[in-house]
């Protein structure tokens, strides 16, 4: 699929803190710096990967974006049109075109609602298609996702994991969106469904255009669906390339422990690992200079102090560093 | 080689409402001194049922209906609870999925440990705790006799997965038992537990089951490796066999469905999949309870129970495997 010139999303210096409040006052005494100035752009039809541990802000970043989250700072330009500038009105018809699959399919589906209810929801929701043509339609996207149309009235709990996640996406199909946010669809099921939910996304992706930011913590998933990659560490994008790139070699020395810390299924693949010291800080406090340096294998006196800004250092790759 | 554990012919029941479900069925392995065995299955397919039984901590309405289970040539299923007690956290201990949860919030981490050596030896409690700070030493835990006043909320993930380990080994057992112990944490952290463990083992002569739905941490660390399906084992041989040369059309599935990390040389567009999902426990067929996913499956396979069979170095379910 070709990159059209202007990117389906384009977000800039977007930032997102959670203030911490104590005393008898709730004053707010410190902030979460969860997402930390990041810029990244996605193009149409392309799968961008947002990869990270635990805490490093990848989730609040997709959320940023839907606005399901207010961002505190920086722009985000989706379809051509600036969705920090929306009210409320007009969001809600934007948000036709971007849509979320959730990770948990056991938390995310109401259950006290039929398939029919929650695959219709978004329907009913922007006004668009009720009685007869509203079940037709359900039961289209429930086909599209590998799902027999009878199962319309049954209830969540009488799916398995990867059915549910069917579920979720038929849902986030609905209103044809453009953009779906993944937020780690496949990390709650079991391997042999995983790969069948992976499939089921890459196949809607060439049925449909659409596009897609990946959010996980599963670097294999993410090297295979993804076109491109974006590592984040503490709330900072710390390396940004396409997955051959990020994932074949590596240059951030994050990424490169990161990477080596993946259990290969090879015995014969074990092998000399960069093993980090301790775990990661608190976004609360973050490092001064560059957030990695407290376990960086090279860092110098420079990290210390300076903040690293993400620049380009190669083709199509940008990466926060000093020595590079 | 001597065996420390041996399990055999082991089957677990539930007696649940709705019928009979054979959570564990027929299943045998042994784990030499100072081995791993490496158990690995998704979701349902009994490992952790596996794990339970060895320690005899099913609780109703399951029970363990058949076997034997041999700790150092003592069968384990033949003791009173009363002797058991004295084997479960010192001649056998349990690492589990999430510390949190393991852990008791309100007392102190060295006390916890310390607890553990209390409850098997006759020694002072000044020595207890001195042994708990030893063996949080040994985890590689900084700082250890300030960090032992530490209460479990204010440690991280990583480092409360240390103490389970530090508890688990305060007693010299000759087995652990790990289950999914890496599981709720990141990688990087995993890497570090990973590593602690295997050199632990190393170090003092452990045996180690460790199990996990994760194959890369299995072929990390397991020299033998068995694969469980719906309650049976499908496939056990040395990792590197069962690994470079799967011969059960699950465990061939099972590695051929997960993404690997360099996949990008030659992107694929699909994944290879295992069609269809792991059959319900209640109602199992006749014969392989595989069949109806397997792309080898006959008449054959649905007509009779089939039997692990030797098959060079692993023992295989299947009757497609020659």
């Amino acid at each position: 699929m070709l990159a059209e010139a202007e990117p389906l999303l384009s977000v800039r210096n977007l930032k997102k803190y959670f203030p911490i409040r104590g005393g008898v006052l709730s004053r707010v005494s410190a902030y979460v710096k969860a997402v930390d100035d990041i810029s990244f752009d996605i193009n149409k039809g392309e799968t961008f990967g947002l990869v990270g541990e635990s805490g490093c802000g990848k989730t609040t970043a997709g959320r940023a974006i839907l606005r399901l989250l207010q961002p505190d700072a920086g722009t985000i330009r989706f379809d051509g049109i600036d969705l920090l500038g929306l009210r409320k009105q007009e969001l809600r018809r934007k948000r036709r075109d971007m849509q979320i699959i959730f990770q948990d399919p056991y938390a995310s589906l109401n259950p006290r609602m039929t398939i029919r209810t929650i695959v219709g929801e978004p329907f009913a929701i922007h006004g668009l298609a009720s009685g007869t043509e509203r079940e037709h339609l359900v039961a289209d996207l429930l086909k599209t996702v590998g799902l027999d149309p009878v199962v319309m009235r049954r209830y969540p709990h009488e799916f398995s994991g990867g059915q549910r996640q069917r579920i979720g996406i038929a849902r986030a199909l609905a209103l044809k969106p453009k953009l779906i946010v993944a937020d780690e669809p496949v990390s709650a099921l079991d391997v042999s469904i995983q790969a069948q939910i992976i499939n089921l996304l890459a196949d809607l992706q060439q049925q449909f255009g659409l596009t897609y930011l990946f959010i996980s913590h599963a670097i294999p998933v993410i090297e295979h669906i993804s076109t491109r990659i974006g590592v984040m560490y503490l709330g900072k994008l710390v390396e940004v390339g396409t997955s051959a790139q990020i994932c074949l070699a590596p240059k951030h020395p994050y990424t490169q422990a990161l990477l080596s810390a993946v259990p290969i299924p090879d015995p014969a693949a074990r092998k000399q690992r960069i093993v980090l010291r301790g775990d990661v800080p608190t976004p609360i406090n973050p490092p001064a200079g560059c957030r990695f340096h407290t376990r960086c294998p090279i860092a110098v006196d420079r990290c210390k102090v300076e903040e690293p800004p993400l620049r380009e250092i190669e083709e199509g790759r940008d990466a926060a560093c000093h020595l590079l | 080689m001597t065996d420390v554990l041996e399990v055999r012919n082991l089957k677990t029941y539930f007696y649940t409402d709705e019928g009979i479900v054979k959570a564990v069925d027929d299943v045998s392995f042994s784990v030499p001194k100072g081995r791993t065995l490496g158990l690995v299955g998704e979701s349902g397919c009994g490992k952790s049922v596996t794990a339970m039984s060895i320690t005899r901590l099913v609780s109703p309405p399951g029970r363990i209906v058949g076997g034997e289970i041999l700790l150092n040539g003592r069968d384990l299923l033949s003791m009173s609870e009363q002797e058991m007690r004295q084997v479960r956290g010192a001649q056998i201990s349990m690492i589990f999925q999430e510390p949190m949860t393991a852990l008791n919030p309100v007392l102190s981490v060295g006390f916890q440990i310390a607890e553990a050596v209390l409850a098997h030896e006759k020694v002072s409690r000044r020595e207890a705790w001195s042994r708990a700070v030893e063996a949080m030493k040994a985890v590689a835990i900084p700082d250890p006799e300030k960090r032992a006043k530490d209460y479990p909320h204010q440690l991280s993930g990583g480092m409360r997965q240390r103490i389970m380990i530090a508890m688990a080994l305060v007693c010299h057992p000759a087995l652990v038992i790990a289950d999914e112990p890496t599981t709720a944490l990141d990688v990087t952290i995993q890497a570090q537990i990973l590593e602690l463990l295997d050199s632990l083992r190393e170090q003092y002569h452990l045996s180690l089951i460790l199990i996990s739905h994760d194959l890369g941490v299995i072929a990390e660390v397991a020299e033998t490796v068995a694969v469980m399906y719906a309650g049976k084992i499908v496939e056990i041989g040395p990792a590197m066999d069962v690994f470079h040369n799967p011969k059960h059309p699950y465990t061939e599935g099972l590695l051929r469905s997960v993404p690997r990390l360099g996949s990008s040389v030659q992107k694929k567009d699909r994944l290879e999949v295992i069609e269809g999902m792991v059959p319900n426990l209640l109602h199992l067929p006749e014969g392989c309870s595989f069949a109806a996913r397997c792309y080898k499956r006959t008449v054959e396979c649905t007509e009779r129970p089939i039997l692990l069979e030797h098959i060079a170095e692993q023992e295989v379910r299947c009757i497609h495997a020659r």
